[in-house]
């Protein structure tokens, strides 16, 4: 039973014609002979365009009855172009797929609420968007309620709600769906922690009950709780599927040592970075940081021809491609004489005060004085954990000194830092 | 084990979707659009509550708007200019045609410009995209009815008395509707690949309404160009409703024939157009 097939998809692509709608009308004249001509004319799929794009291509792959498959790519890779199309937003251009179950799509949380409407009001809206019965919204009513946990404000118009307010009774509905098949984009990433949590315990209540879910994220660690498979896409193309570790390795390192996006031409950079290395302080080579404790960064890096006091810039940017912090040689007044062939350059950061989230490092090097660049590229990604600060702390924390000046004792000093953190997650459990 | 195997088994009945590029031309569908008329419903409710609920004098605006139109025509047309009106009071006899046009001008309105309203849904949801455009033309109804209440009070004030005809206006409303759904299947799609019909379509509106006789009757058009003019598939059905409302004169038999040729041939060939362009809606909105 468990064998049988969700989802099968046989050479599906997507291709979209840049520059706009489709050809380039001038007119509506043009428009209608054009219609009416394909109308009868049988279209070529095959047929090429200068600027025609793939989005998704030749993407085959079968999916069994609760299965949790992670869609992993870069952006543009066709993640989503392959969310709608299964979802039946858009066609494919070609191939085809059979789904085998009721589906529930949530390519974002809240499609459809209307502000003037009350919360009310938009519960009914948003779940029939969604796909359930009145009825079956009706009897899901208080539940959908109590889960938002904004009971007094259900009959306010909803534009007098907080951004927040909004998103919980967004999800508050869409979590009461009972889809077969769940295809999910990204919407985990909204809300504060305790609001993901719910979603996460959400996709976990349906794995229980034998869904399907297809997860498409740029947070690998959410992908790692909650996929044994992913898909691999690049440039439309699915390049793995297969076990989680395994996708994921191949992604990081694909991404490891890539040309940054905003470079525009790289070939003629005399700097080439050929590994990355991450490891703890004892030397232990890892991707998964604790919140304070300190990385070692070796680059290894490649000169084609002799380059005279370059500047070594390493940059950490959130999973929203924020860059939250830079070391420079430069500004750390470590000077590099010069450098040619092959060598290795060790950063030590001080204890990581960034906030727990996944991210990017970009390698960067510039003549001195922050001139030319020199090299640009990607280095890997890592991940930082904490319990408590997320980016509703900001970027990073760190700790500050308290004290009273209105002349009331002071009841004690603050303990450090680490012994807080954990009495502070003690408590809360 | 056990609840699980029947929980399996119970999946098994669930329905399946073929997803296949570009269906055949005749492939219209229509099922599908039947199985998401509970959306539709809940899209025309909420239309009609943020139309009432936003504006100061809600519903209220229904029965202003032809009113107001309808007292312009009477002091222009009627007063100053002394247009013939078949031996009815003018504003009757305006009011009879307009009610009609209201309808029809407003479900062309929202039913053409619906699609790229509803992008983000379009954008972000699957379901037949058909839905909106009949949404577009069930909503303007609700107005439809408040006008209809407002005329028939009118006519009671100056005299004017119903006869059986007037349930003729039912049949008459439905045939409108399909002409004003045929038109915006056409519409809609070319205005999601240029918005411009939305500037355009006032325009085109305005001048499709003196094309038709509403603020002047048809005896006006000489007997040569009337041919031609019954070629303008409202003729029929503003001719219909006066003749429904006021009891006076015939049916025009001929008219009518044209305008249901025309919604037919515009129907199908709409569903068929909108149906080819629904497909790159998401893409293109």
């Amino acid at each position: 039973m468990t064998n049988e097939l969700a989802i099968k998809a046989e050479g599906l692509g997507k291709r979209y014609l840049l520059g706009g709608a489709g050809k380039n009308h001038d007119s509506v004249r043009d428009l209608l002979v054009d219609t009416v001509g394909s109308l009868f004319r049988r279209r070529d799929p095959q047929a090429k365009s200068a600027n025609e794009f793939w989005a998704l291509n030749d993407a085959s792959f079968e999916i069994r009855r609760g299965e949790n498959v992670g869609i992993i790519g870069l952006n543009g890779a066709g993640k989503s172009t392959l969310l709608k199309i299964l979802s039946r937003i858009t066609e494919p251009t070609n191939g085809r797929a059979r789904i085998n179950g009721r589906v529930g799509a949530l390519l974002e949380v809240g499609t459809g609420f209307h502000p003037e409407l009350t919360g009310r009001e938009n519960v009914y809206l948003y779940g029939t968007i969604l796909g359930m019965s009145r009825a079956e919204i009706a009897s899901k009513f208080e539940a959908i309620v109590d889960f938002s946990e904004i009971r007094q404000f259900i009959d306010t118009p909803v534009k007098r709600y907080s951004s927040g307010m909004y998103v919980r009774l967004a999800f508050a509905v869409a979590a009461h769906l009972e889809p077969e098949i769940l295809l999910l984009d990204e919407v985990l990433a909204v809300g504060d922690i305790t609001f993901q949590r719910k979603c996460i315990d959400f996709a976990k209540r349906l794995q229980k009950q034998n869904a399907t879910i297809l997860f498409v994220s740029h947070n690998m660690f959410t992908i790692k709780t909650m996929c044994t498979r992913v898909i691999y896409l690049k440039k439309g193309r699915v390049l793995y599927d297969g076990p989680t570790d395994e996708g994921i390795k191949r992604f990081e390192d694909d991404c490891r040592l890539a040309t940054v996006p905003w470079v525009k031409n790289s070939k003629d950079m005399p700097i080439e970075i050929i590994g990355v290395e991450l490891a703890d302080q004892g030397g232990r080579e890892k991707t998964v940081f604790d919140h304070g404790e300190r990385m070692t960064l070796r680059i290894n890096y490649e000169s084609r021809r002799p380059v005279a006091t370059p500047n070594f810039i390493v940059v950490f940017s959130r999973s929203d491609d924020v860059a939250c912090c830079n070391y420079t040689t430069e500004t750390d007044h470590f000077v590099i004489d010069q450098v040619s062939g092959q060598g290795t350059i060790e950063l030590r950061t001080p204890p990581l005060s960034l906030v727990a989230d996944t991210y990017t490092i970009s390698i960067l090097v510039r003549e001195q004085g922050f001139g030319e660049l020199l090299c640009a590229q990607l280095g890997g990604t890592f991940h930082v954990r904490h319990e408590m600060f997320d980016q509703n702390f900001g970027v990073f924390h760190e700790q500050a000194q308290w004290r009273r000046v209105d002349g009331a004792p002071t009841a004690s000093a603050n303990p450090p830092a680490n012994l807080k953190v954990v009495g502070a997650t003690d408590v809360r459990r | 084990m056990n609840s699980n195997l029947s929980a399996a088994a119970q999946r098994t009945v669930g329905p399946v979707t073929e997803i296949r590029p570009g269906k055949g031309l005749l492939d219209l569908d229509l099922r599908s659009v039947w199985q998401y008329r509970e959306l539709m419903w809940i899209l025309v409710g909420r239309d009609l509550k943020v139309m009432y609920r936003q504006a100061a004098l809600g519903a209220a605006w229904a029965v202003l708007q032809p009113l107001f139109a309808v007292a312009i025509f009477t002091v222009v047309f009627g007063i100053f200019a002394r247009m013939s009106s078949d031996g009815v009071p003018y504003p009757i006899f305006a009011f009879s045609a307009l009610l009609a046009w209201t309808y029809f001008s407003e479900a062309v309105r929202r039913s053409g410009t619906g699609l790229v309203n509803e992008g983000d849904l379009i954008r972000k949801i699957y379901f037949p995209r058909l839905i909106i455009s009949l949404a577009g033309v069930i909503t303007p109804l609700v107005d439809f009815a408040i006008t209809f209440i407002v005329l028939l009070g009118m006519m009671f004030w100056y005299g004017v008395t119903p006869t059986w005809q007037i349930l003729m206006v039912v049949p008459l409303l439905a045939v409108t509707s399909l002409l004003a759904l045929a038109i915006s299947l056409w519409l809609g799609p070319i205005n999601v690949r240029y918005r411009d019909i939305k500037h355009t379509l006032p325009f085109l509106l305005q001048v499709w309404m003196y094309a038709s006789p509403i603020i002047y009757p048809l005896s006006m058009i000489p007997e040569r160009w009337k041919a031609w003019y019954c070629l303008n598939p409202m003729v029929g059905i503003i001719e219909g409703f006066r003749w429904a409302i006021l009891g006076k004169g015939n049916l025009d038999l001929t008219a009518i024939s044209v305008s249901a040729v025309l919604i037919v041939a515009l129907l199908f060939g709409g569903l068929i157009f909108f149906r080819r362009m629904e497909r790159s809606f998401a893409d293109l909105i």
